[in-house]
């Protein structure tokens, strides 16, 4: 006798069905199953027995075959308990299923549901199916969130059981939007002085320009950047989903947030944990994780070049590739890079009030660390210096939602036009922004040498940018101002 | 580097820098490039100094230099390379003192420094034969032949003991008026530079300052006067403080120094504007 129900594994961050099908037959009693599972997976044979003898319910005494199909996509982790239970009982016939279900779950011993990772791929999958599905209730009111899903939540085996039963006259869970608030949003009012870097902040925002912060210890390049996500537009829900499901596929347990990730990888990290990678399976890394959101590499001369040149790729096109024996995952990976860099080994070259204990060529050589190309990514980069005393007295600055209506206003000017002003080539700049020989500042600045024709082309992106923000045409002030805002390395 | 060889002045010799009679035992010393017979300047302090004292020690080089009053300072890190930095960059004559043979330039990281100096018409000075190599113990000693050298002697950042410390001593009792620029009381850069204004050193508010002072002095003749002090002043000003002065937004402030920077009215140094004197 046989019955399946449907489950969910995440590849390349994307919800993948999975059938979990179970027969059980009259030969002697035995339990099998098959489908690539991983070691957690292959003990769910042992959780699943137990859990389903101490809900009261009896365990076949027969022939017991499981099958996840498709059969040659790896499986792993706990969450196939619940539908591999569910699908024995059905095969069974000690209950009966509705033609398609989605269940998600690891089971206790004692018969309780344990929340997974995979509990928004089932909504997901609902969603798109429109079939109902069974998670945790511990998160089930968080991923109803999913438009167009039908979510049941189950505390234990037997709840899940009797809700079978009755086929399912419960109403679903209610999405629960209290939790979509954003967690504590830093306010950038909280940043003393640093005025430029403020404005550079306003204008990576509103135009999605990588911003490159440049400066001895103590200047508060972390803690500025950490402001950027709060200045970006909210994220809309189906982005916020994408972005929960990459989180999902990581391993990582979390709410769904409209608040545009933050991810800052310690330059420790392996070159797997920043692009992606894993053994077996493909896991995402920080730049996916950081997608729709901002990546933040603090100490970037400290990261091995090799590794920051692995980005260049993923920030071109958006996403990464990553390939296993076995399965390819194509994670997105559109993020917005913020990296900052104390200007030598010792920190302290341009302070005003500490001695740089770093010898001239030392200073150059550390600058040499991160590549040209990679320089060149950044359309934004300004020099953050200590605070004086006199700062903290000052008068607060503009906060966070001030500046944030001010980006979505530049935002929309943009997409309305084309794309993000970071994403604007050359030829695109010609219509919309002033032509190179049409700015007197940039063709002097060309004829000193002081910047390239690659350089010309940020400025003018950058220019456009702060033009948007006052919903102006490019002029000379946009331009003089963008070329004070780069350089700094 | 210039393969010119170095030549041997006795004091017997014409040419024989007057300033070194001042010493007890006028030493010969070796000499390559060419020796100004215009006062010179000494601009002296510590290694370990601070972004304030660079720019200082820079904008002095720059000033002196457009009134052909040569730098003398030690080619060691820090002040002295800025110093050298800032007159060699207005090719001005500097005259640098080693510690050790000619043929043994230290640090390494200033031997391009050293050559531009020579190329500018500067000259470099020792009292030790080639091949004598840089030892630490010789550098006190060097830096009597910088104080003997110099008709004033400007202390830009020291700390409360050190080469520079010596220089001015030495050049004091040898009836050089000593300057020194004055610091935060609590910087290590700087204690040394308040200590010798407490002990008599003359207070220097910049280098615009400097030559007001030094041109009331025997010998200092200035052929013109520099550039007038400008706006902003030559040891910069904080982009950051830019609002506040002149009662605008960030975003004006930046397009008004981006447009004058690119006029050549101003250059930009990490977060800070510099005017960019001689350029008209």
């Amino acid at each position: 006798m046989y019955a399946s129900t449907i489950s969910v594994a995440l590849v390349g961050g994307e919800a993948v069905p999975v059938q979990v099908e179970a027969h059980v037959g009259r030969a002697k009693e035995n339990f099998r199953l098959s489908g690539l599972p991983d070691t957690a997976l292959r003990e769910a044979k042992d959780r699943v027995r137990v859990a389903i003898n101490s809900s009261g319910i009896e365990f076949p005494h027969r022939d017991v075959t499981i099958n996840l199909g498709p059969a040659d996509l790896p499986k792993r982790g706990s969450d196939y308990d619940l539908p591999i239970a569910i699908s024995i009982l059905a095969a069974d016939r000690q209950i009966r299923l509705p033609p398609k279900v989605v269940a998600v779950g690891e089971l206790a011993l004692d018969g309780k549901v344990r929340a997974g990772a995979s509990s928004l791929g089932a909504a997901v999958l609902s969603a798109r199916l429109e079939v109902p599905c069974l998670v945790a209730s511990e998160n089930a009111a968080e991923v109803a969130r999913v438009p167009g899903s039908m979510v049941f939540a189950v505390d234990s085996l037997s709840h899940a059981v009797s809700i079978l039963r009755q086929q399912m006259e419960f109403d679903p869970v209610l999405a629960d939007t209290s939790k979509s608030i954003d967690p504590d949003v830093a306010d950038i009012a909280d940043v003393k002085g640093q005025l430029v870097a403020r404005r550079a902040l306003e204008i990576a925002a509103a135009g999605g320009h990588h911003l490159l912060f440049f400066g001895p210890p103590g200047g508060g390049k972390t803690m500025l950047a950490r402001r950027l996500p709060g200045l970006l537009p909210r994220l809309d829900d189906r982005a916020a989903i994408e972005v929960a499901l990459i989180r999902a596929s990581a391993g990582i347990h979390g709410v769904v947030s409209n608040l545009p990730p933050f991810r800052a990888p310690h330059h420790s990290a392996t070159r797997a944990a920043l692009v992606g990678g894993g053994s077996g399976h493909p896991t995402p890394g920080e730049i996916s994780l950081a997608h729709h959101g901002v990546l933040f590499l603090d100490e970037l001369a400290e990261f091995p070049r090799a590794h920051l040149d692995a980005l260049r790729q993923p920030l071109e096109e958006g996403r990464v590739l990553i390939s296993r024996q076995g399965v390819s995952a194509d994670f997105p990976s559109r993020f917005q890079l913020v990296g900052a860099s104390n200007p030598c080994p010792c920190g302290y070259f341009g302070d005003r009030r500490k001695p740089c204990s770093c010898a001239d060529g030392v200073r150059s050589r550390y600058r040499r660390r991160v590549s040209g190309p990679m320089l060149d990514r950044f359309d934004l980069s300004v020099w953050v210096n200590r605070v004086e005393v006199a700062d903290f007295r000052e008068d607060v600055g503009e906060s966070t939602s001030l500046i944030s209506n001010r980006v979505s206003g530049a935002r929309t000017i943009q997409l309305d036009r084309h794309c993000l002003n970071r994403d604007l080539n050359g030829a695109q700049l010609d219509q919309v922004a002033m032509k190179t020989v049409d700015s007197a500042a940039i063709v002097a600045n060309l004829e000193k040498g002081a910047i390239t024709a690659r350089g010309a082309v940020r400025v003018r992106r950058v220019a456009r940018t702060i033009a948007d923000l006052n919903g102006e045409a490019v002029d000379e002030v946009h331009i003089s101002e963008a070329l004070m805002l780069r350089g700094a390395w | 580097m210039t393969i010119e060889k170095s030549r041997k002045l006795k004091f017997t010799l014409p040419g024989y820098p007057v300033g070194l009679f001042d010493l007890e035992n006028p030493p010969p010393i070796y000499v390559r490039g060419e020796l100004s017979e215009r006062p010179m300047v000494a601009v002296v302090g510590t290694r370990k100094c601070t972004r304030y004292g660079i720019d200082l020690a820079e904008s002095c080089g720059r000033t002196l230099a457009e009134l052909d009053w040569p730098v003398v300072s030690g080619l060691a890190r820090g002040i002295d390379a800025a110093a050298h930095r800032g007159m060699v960059s207005k090719e001005g004559r500097g005259v640098a003192v080693l510690g050790s043979g000619l043929d043994h330039i230290y640090p390494r990281e200033n031997v391009s420094l050293l050559t531009q100096l020579l190329d500018c018409g500067g000259a470099v000075v020792s009292e030790y034969p080639d091949a004598t190599p840089p030892d630490r113990w010789r550098f006190p000693a060097r830096n009597r032949i910088i104080a003997a050298l110099a008709s004033a002697v400007v202390v830009v950042e020291s700390a409360l003991t050190g080469g520079s410390q010596i220089t001015a001593v030495l050049a004091a009792e040898m009836g050089r008026p000593v300057f020194a620029f004055p610091g935060d009381v609590d910087r290590p850069a700087s204690v040394g530079t308040n200590r010798l204004i407490r002990d008599g050193a003359i207070p220097v508010l910049g280098s615009e300052d400097l030559v007001a002072e030094l041109s009331l002095l025997p010998g200092f003749d200035s052929g013109h006067v520099p550039r007038s002090a400008m706006n902003p002043p030559s040891s910069g000003i904080a982009i950051d403080d830019l609002p506040a002065l002149w009662d605008c937004s960030i975003s004006q402030a930046l397009s008004r120094i981006g447009e004058a920077e690119a006029k050549g009215e101003l250059r930009r140094e990490g977060d800070r504007i510099f005017p960019e004197t001689g350029l008209n």
